[in-house]
């Protein structure tokens, strides 16, 4: 008896592993790799916190879509090239510090709602394949977005200020200047405990998604959407209205992502026009996957854990690189090829749990028709 | 009766949006603010000179400290500008501290102010004035998105910065 308790607490504990291999692969490197890099505590606890403040947000918006069952959301990029539109309009009027933050999320809200619903609409008629297809619209939509920022803005848009125009007179420069908008929101509250500096209202603001993303769980359309998320065709019977409830889900994702790439921005106190949404969502998803996160199941939790594991990785990697080979930019290739690894094991792992749980299913459908006919 | 009750809950949350961002627009405008402590010569065949020493305070931060010929700055959220002056009008003399409120005009990104022609009391002619920045020859900045869109322009894209920055 005791032997047999023995026995199924290990492959419990075996289980909890391999649900979070992840994670555990991801601690054990930060582990090697902290005393490596040879950072202060101090200065690790800091740059986290500023990196928590920065990304969190951005990795929230991306449990909405998981939660409708369309798995990860590539498109949240979307969001994030309606912001930085939002952003160039805001730096070009003027509008400084925390009224030029809350005037560019305000502004990006049609901007990302209107790519979430057009990244939605696509999504649905792609059913089964949303991931791939979101990543495609990306590229897709990229293109819009470096053709209004390229040639439309300066030329049809007005562009008055010439330091963020391009010299021939239209177009925007590779960078924008948000010197007056920087760290605005993290510095408003901030507090200081030994050294470590935390900004309490981006902080504020994040918890504050946190409880709508609880509360909403509760709400009507939340259920829709985990019945949609659950099972398409049982949602269907049950008189949901799938593809409304997926489109919304899109469009909330984009619209937060919206928000927090208004948020990274303004941390960063420079807007890289053509490259600064690019890598978001690719480096957002690894967070989330690195947390725990699945493809069909992910939460508040997953979001808090990733953000921490992965930046701390992407921290020490460098210093790490140059303590083992001399060179930090081995680090620098570590911590690349480990986030884009971390997506590829993740879905294969999604991908394998599936099969086996098919197959499983399979086997206990044939045992049970096999017991019957030998019952009669 | 309930897409009715819908309808005015979304028109109402766009017009609180557009109020919002009416309000960001007024009160988030900024405006640089130069200070000229500088002789107003020939106004009205008058010339208001320079002040020996204007040290200039805004929200309670030392900004500028203006000897006779000297230009300061100081960046401005809104259109109330207010800043303290602690004026040194000769040599030797005790520094008189005044108080200033300006009201800048909404559509202007820099304002020159003329210090002594503005303490002197004359009207905003005399002593405000629009920055202009001065022309400068730029070098060709690199036209962005034109090129090989995989980087693979000769060098396999493997050089230099991976070009993942800071996140």
């Amino acid at each position: 008896m005791n032997q047999k308790n023995n026995l199924s607490a290990g492959n419990s504990l075996l289980e909890q592993a391999r649900n979070n291999a992840v994670p555990i692969m991801f601690i054990i490197i930060c582990a090697i790799f902290i005393p490596m890099a040879g950072f202060t505590p101090g200065y690790l606890v800091n740059e986290i916190v500023t990196r928590m403040g920065r990304n969190l947000f951005l990795v929230l918006c991306l449990l909405f879509p998981i939660m409708a069952g369309m798995g990860l959301n590539f498109a949240m990029t979307l969001g994030a090239m309606g912001a930085e539109i939002a952003i160039i309009l805001v730096a070009d009027w003027q509008i400084w510090g925390i009224p030029g933050v809350v005037l560019a999320m305000i502004l990006s809200i049609p901007f990302s709602a209107l790519l979430g619903f057009i990244c939605g609409t696509l999504q649905n008629m792609a059913k089964g394949r949303e991931m791939i297809t979101s990543y495609i619209i990306n590229y897709f939509i990229n293109g819009w977005y470096q053709l209004i920022v390229l040639y439309v803005m300066g030329s049809i848009i007005p562009i008055v200020h010439a330091s963020i125009m391009l010299p021939r007179g239209y177009g925007i420069r590779n960078t924008v200047s948000l010197l007056n908008m920087r760290q605005c929101l993290d510095d408003l509250l901030a507090i200081r405990i030994k050294g470590v500096k935390i900004p309490l209202l981006t902080f504020i603001l994040i918890a504050l998604l946190c409880l709508f993303i609880v509360w909403f769980r509760r709400t009507k359309l939340g259920q829709d959407m985990r019945a949609v998320g659950q099972d398409l065709q049982v949602a269907k019977d049950a008189g949901i209205n799938v593809d409304r409830t997926r489109i919304i889900s899109v469009v909330m994702s984009t619209v937060f992502a919206g928000f927090g790439m208004v948020i990274y921005l303004q941390n960063m106190g420079n807007l890289p026009t053509y490259t600064g949404h690019s890598q978001i969502g690719m480096f957002c998803i690894a967070a989330l996957l690195v947390g725990g996160a699945s493809v069909e199941k992910a939460s508040i939790g997953n979001a808090f854990l990733g953000v921490i594991l992965f930046h701390l990785m992407f921290i020490v990697a460098p210093g790490a690189g140059a303590f083992i080979t001399g060179d930090p930019m081995v680090g620098e290739y570590f911590r690349v090829f480990l986030s884009y690894g971390v997506i590829t094991v993740a879905l294969i792992m999604y991908e394998a749990k599936k099969r086996m749980a098919k197959s499983k299913a399979g086997q206990e459908l044939a045992r049970a028709q096999k017991e019957e006919g030998g019952a009669q | 009766m309930k897409s009715k009750r819908r309808i005015v809950f979304i028109l109402l949350t766009v017009l609180v949006l557009v109020a919002i961002a009416g309000c960001m627009m007024v009160i988030g405008r900024g405006h640089t603010v130069y200070f000229d402590n500088k002789t107003l010569e020939g106004y009205e065949g008058q010339d208001y000179k320079a002040f020996d020493r204007v040290v200039v305070t805004v929200k309670g931060k030392e900004v500028a400290k203006l000897d006779k010929r000297d230009r300061g700055m100081s960046i401005w959220i809104g259109q109330n500008f207010k800043m303290t002056l602690a004026i040194t009008e000769k040599k030797g003399d005790e520094p008189v501290v005044k108080e200033v409120s300006i009201k800048l005009p909404y559509s202007v990104d820099g304002i020159v102010i003329n210090l002594p022609a503005y303490l002197a009391g004359l009207p905003e002619d005399a002593w405000y004035s629009e920055f202009v920045p001065a022309a400068t020859e730029e070098p060709v900045e690199d036209e962005p998105g034109i090129g090989d869109e995989f980087g693979m322009e000769g060098d396999l894209g493997l050089e230099g910065d991976l070009g993942v920055g800071d996140i």
